[in-house]
């Protein structure tokens, strides 16, 4: 056991020490219940091991007999006879429970344990020895926290003379005097977590009375009161009441208190956070707030600068101390502008502007803030791209940015917080956000009745944010909601509407995914046909089917199947915007766009059937529609004529339609004969069959087809399947007077 | 093989001679029936003292032993001739070790062990069986400590010594940087303490330009003989305790807390052909590079590097 804890006597490498702290600690830990269990054992049985007395909780030495109290005595002896103190003090501190099987009062031998450490000279031994005792100490049943103090207040002692003191005996403290605070932080700060540990608010006051704190300005001065890492602690773990209402008197101690053991500013920082903490008079915290202020004014460096006002930032802003918050920027523009900002001050500032920013509602008065921008743009990297981000999402909250200084500003913003980006590592969907909030930011930009100046802002935005594929988009999506917004207004636009067609048509090209390419082409063209520009139209209706035919080359893979509803959704509405496109080239035929469809359909071999259903229903569905006399809907434009106008009464136009439609209606039975999956071919049997009863006059032969395809459906589905059963009814009625036809 | 044992009363076998009887067992197994002559308890307390070094020349060591000084010889037959049966067989005894009225040459010294005087108790059971069988015996050593009517009479007084230690204090040579830079160290202590409680005291470095090694309180014993007209004693060094380690802080009160050890005192006894005593001496030892060379030394020898200061002890029995 004495080699053991002889082992902590050696303090020459630091950095062990703790561990070797634990390790011999549990080993005296483990020695103290061993003792503990043995004296226990013989007050409780005779020699022949029958029980005398079974001892209570809280047993006093009166209840042991003469035996136990006898080898209780012989452990305290041999305890004593260790010559070295340290290695006497672990030992004593392990079985120091076992003083309860002799005295009534133990504590008076933790009392004398803790004098006996102040022979520990070396700081970190003793420090760690403290910890030991209230390890074994709060084994103890009652214990008063007054040894703790007396703990601190020698630690006090210590500190301030190793730290004090240039030449040591002990060589390695003059090097390593931050690395043995670190090592010693720890034990302070458990000690003081003890002390305070449920404390009443009276025993608070005269817990900080003998730490030394609760002093007047005028005992204080001169003399330095504490020790900046004891400070720091205590005030950590102080509830933030007492703090603040303590305030005036702590900032005096930690004026005073100035030493190498912790930063000053840490400690004005950790109080202005306390501060923050809670609502408290306006008196304290104004006289507070100004003499730190008046301190901080003093600092050269904006490191510090930075720390401590960070701290107090929130109580500034939320007491409208606006003085302070115009003499604050100022100060830190002026030793920001000295010299390069390094990482440690970034960190903040940024700090200090995502409180700014979260605290203002509008983004005028946050811009109109002295020095806000210039200490923006003092800033750079990550948190220069934190702060734009904050900036961008606080913008977002107010809806539409109208302002045109603001959108500047914003713009300006997102390209700096752009060109931080990197685009490299784009994936996952943290760096993601950006991105997200420079789109959200474009969407939400108003320029009014300025169409012309908004159609430059996104020229501008597609000049600057060329890398991004999902701003493009948005800057289609939003030109395009230009066209419909001029369109609305009535006025003869259409030199407006042509540049943003034209801008849009310009854009979707780069963008990467076909599909994408392929909604954006059919958007436009939408516009475009609502403008009137039909050569437009057939052009973007071009590109589309294009971009149709190349999904094909690059994009099958796993992820098409994924987008399979999407395309499938796409091309019908394709099918529906064909329904006003005019199809007006005489020596093309009418049907031209169709056919093109068609083929690019039979072209593409990854359709699954019932991709392939749903599309060559679609194409039946529109050319019965085109076949009216009056289609289902038109273009709200007056110069453009829709087909049912182009082509009324031309034969030859119906005749093309039917002659078109005809293989579709093969190519249809084929498709749902490929299905695999019985259920979706009995459904989409169905669906072609309603497809088909709605679009043609019935006939004998399209009448085998449909039983068919009943038939089809019927082996496919159970007899009560209620879309089987509609659609039989469907059947019924569309069919001409009763024939006499069996279908078996 | 018959076996004799002694069980006494009490297992620390600690017993005061006037107030209480030493009572006890003799436990005698035996695989068959053996007879006697009688069963027979001696009691032998005598104070040994032996000549040997310290401070005894050449010619006194060759004395060696001193008479030793006989303070009981009692024997008391517990059982008369007989039989014992075989098997497992217990007797009881109480034998009272000092009688009302009887003349007793010697004060009942308490059991001392020290390396020149000692003062022992022993107890034999004798199982006398006649010429042919060799006796049965067996011998223990018990332990007497002082009457409690006659501690009653005594109280510890609060006698306390008041000590500083500083260059100027030293009778022996100093390093050159202890005389010139200076050291006061203060303190306080009992110099009369009760033998079942530590010595307390306290300590306070109040300068010391050198830094501080090590501070330590060693117990020391000292035995007187008297031989012929000369008085021998021996002074040994029988606990160190160290109260400080390393450079202490300068002002900040350190406990003397010794726990006496119980095998090597007694109490002080000042008897005519011997005594007793014992003494405190606070060590200072400071950092130097002498000292680091010659790391085994006695600690008690006066060296260029060692500041100390002796107390007398009177160590008392109280209860």
């Amino acid at each position: 056991m004495l080699q053991v804890a002889r082992l902590l006597m050696d303090t020459s490498v630091l950095e062990f020490y703790p561990t070797i702290f634990v390790l011999v600690t549990e080993v005296m830990d483990m020695l103290g219940d061993l003792v503990w269990e043995r004296i226990k054992q013989k007050a409780e049985f005779t020699e022949d091991e029958t029980r005398v007395c079974t001892l209570s909780e809280n047993f006093g030495a009166s209840d042991i007999c003469f035996d136990a109290k006898e080898t209780c005595n012989n452990w305290f002896c041999k305890v004593g006879s260790v010559r070295e103190l340290l290695p006497r003090i672990y030992l004593e501190l392990a079985i120091l429970p076992c003083w309860r099987f002799l005295h009534d009062r133990p504590e008076e031998c933790l009392q004398r344990v803790v004098m006996m450490t102040r022979g520990l000279a070396d700081p970190l031994a003793s420090s760690y020895c403290r910890l030991y005792m209230v390890h074994c100490a709060r084994k103890l049943p009652a214990c008063d926290t007054g040894y703790l103090i007396t703990c601190i207040n020698d630690i006090k002692v210590l500190l301030m003379r190793t730290i004090s003191t240039t030449e040591s005996p002990y060589a390695y403290l003059t090097d390593n005097k931050k690395l043995l605070v670190s090592l010693m932080e720890p034990t302070i700060e458990y000690l003081i977590k003890c002390i305070l540990n449920d404390a009443s608010q009276r025993q608070l006051g005269k817990i900080l009375v003998e730490l030394g704190i609760g002093k007047t300005q005028l005992e204080l001065s001169g003399s330095s009161p504490c020790i900046s890492i004891i400070l720091h602690h205590l005030l950590k773990e102080l509830p933030t009441e007492v703090v603040v209402s303590n305030s005036m008197e702590i900032f005096d101690v930690i004026r005073y208190t100035n030493d190498h053991s912790f930063d000053q500013c840490l400690n004005y920082r950790l109080l202005g956070f306390k501060l923050s903490e809670s609502r408290s008079q306006m008196e304290i915290v104004n006289a507070v707030v100004d003499k730190v202020i008046q301190v901080v004014t003093e600092y050269d460096r904006l490191e510090d600068y930075l720390t401590v006002l960070d701290a107090y930032m929130d109580t500034i802003l939320q007491n409208q101390m606006d003085d302070y918050l115009n003499s604050m920027l100022e100060g830190i523009v002026d030793r920001a502008c000295k010299k390069k900002i390094v990482e440690d001050e970034l960190a903040s500032l940024q700090s200090i502007m995502v409180k700014l920013i979260s605290y203002f509602r509008e983004l005028g008065d946050l811009f109109s803030l002295n020095h806000f921008l210039e200490i923006l743009d003092v800033m750079y990297g990550g948190s220069r791209n934190v702060v734009n981000m904050h900036i961008l999402s606080m913008a977002m909250r107010n809806g539409y940015v109208c302002d045109q200084t603001i959108v500047k500003l914003l713009f300006e913003v997102s390209r700096s917080l752009h060109d931080g980006m990197d685009l490299a590592n784009m994936k996952d969907d943290e760096s993601q956000l950006p991105s997200r909030l420079i789109i959200r930011f474009i969407q939400l930009v108003d320029y009014g009745e300025e169409m012309e100046q908004h159609l430059n802002f996104l020229v501008e935005c597609r000049g600057i944010f060329g890398n991004l594929s999902d701003l493009k988009e948005t800057l289609v999506h939003s030109s395009n909601a230009l066209v419909t917004k001029a369109l609305k207004g009535g006025k003869n636009r259409l030199s407006f509407v042509k540049s943003c067609v034209a801008f849009s048509e310009v854009t979707v090209p780069s963008i990467s995914a076909h599909i994408r390419q392929l909604n954006l082409y059919l958007e436009t063209a939408e516009v475009a046909l609502l403008g009137g520009l039909v050569s437009h139209a057939d052009g973007l209706i071009a590109s589309a089917m294009s971009c149709l035919q190349s999904l094909q080359l690059e994009d099958v893979g796993s992820q098409i199947h994924m987008e399979i509803d999407g395309i499938l959704s796409s091309i019908r509405k394709l099918c529906s915007l064909l329904v006003v496109v005019p199809g007006c080239i005489p020596d093309q035929g009418a049907t031209n766009i169709l056919k093109g469809v068609l083929s690019i359909i039979h072209s593409l071999s990854w359709m699954t059937p019932r991709m392939k259903t749903r599309i060559h229903c679609s194409l039946v569905l529109l050319s019965a529609a085109l076949s009216q006399n009056k289609l289902p809907y038109h273009l709200h434009h007056s110069e453009v004529l829709g087909n049912d106008m182009l082509f009324f009464g031309d034969t030859s136009y119906a005749s093309e339609l039917i002659s078109f439609s005809e293989p579709i209606l093969r190519y249809l039975v084929d498709a749902i004969d490929q299905e695999p999956l019985q259920t979706n071919r009995g459904s989409m049997a169905l669906e072609a069959c309603n497809c088909i009863a709605s679009s043609f006059k019935i006939n004998d032969d399209l009448l085998m087809v449909c039983y068919k395809l009943i038939d089809t459906a019927k082996s496919c589905l159970s007899v009560n399947d209620k879309f089987l059963q509609s659609t039989i009814k469907f059947l019924d009625k569309r069919l001409p007077p009763p024939s006499p036809i069996q279908v078996n | 093989m018959a076996t004799v044992e002694l069980k006494p009363s009490r297992s620390n076998r600690i017993y005061r001679p006037s107030s209480e009887p030493f009572d006890g067992k003799i436990v005698i197994s035996s695989p068959s029936s053996i007879s006697h002559y009688g069963i027979r308890l001696s009691i032998n307390g005598s104070v040994n003292m032996q000549v040997r070094g310290g401070s005894a020349g050449v010619i006194e060591s060759l004395y060696g032993v001193v008479k030793p000084i006989t303070i009981v010889n009692k024997s008391v037959e517990i059982k008369s001739s007989g039989k014992i049966a075989p098997g497992r067989m217990e007797i009881p005894f109480s034998v009272a070790l000092r009688q009302c009225g009887e003349e007793s040459m010697e004060r009942f010294y308490e059991t001392f062990h020290g390396s020149n005087i000692s003062i022992q108790y022993l107890v034999t059971v004798d199982i006398l069986r006649g010429y042919l069988h060799k006796s049965l015996s067996t011998t223990m050593e018990f332990i007497i400590q002082s009457d409690k009517a006659e501690l009653l009479n005594r109280t510890v007084s609060p006698e306390i010594v008041i000590f500083y230690i500083t260059q100027d204090t030293q009778r022996h040579p100093l390093l050159p940087e202890l005389r010139s830079g200076g050291f006061r160290v203060t303190g306080k202590m009992s110099t009369q303490c009760c033998l079942s409680d530590p010595i307390s005291g306290e300590l306070t470095v109040e300068a010391s330009a050198v830094p501080i090694r090590s501070i330590d309180i060693h117990l020391l014993r000292v035995e007187s003989i008297l031989l012929g007209e000369k008085i021998v004693t021996e002074t040994s060094l029988i606990q160190s305790t160290q109260i400080a380690d390393g450079d202490v802080c300068r002002n900040m009160t350190l406990p003397i807390y010794v726990i006496l050890p119980r095998l090597l005192t007694c109490p002080t006894a000042l008897a005519g052909p011997f005594s007793i005593e014992f003494k405190v001496t606070v060590v200072i030892n400071f950092e130097s590079k002498l000292s680091k060379v010659q790391s085994k030394f006695d600690p008690t020898t006066p060296r260029l590097w060692l500041a100390m200061e002796s107390l007398p002890l009177e160590l008392v029995r109280t209860k």
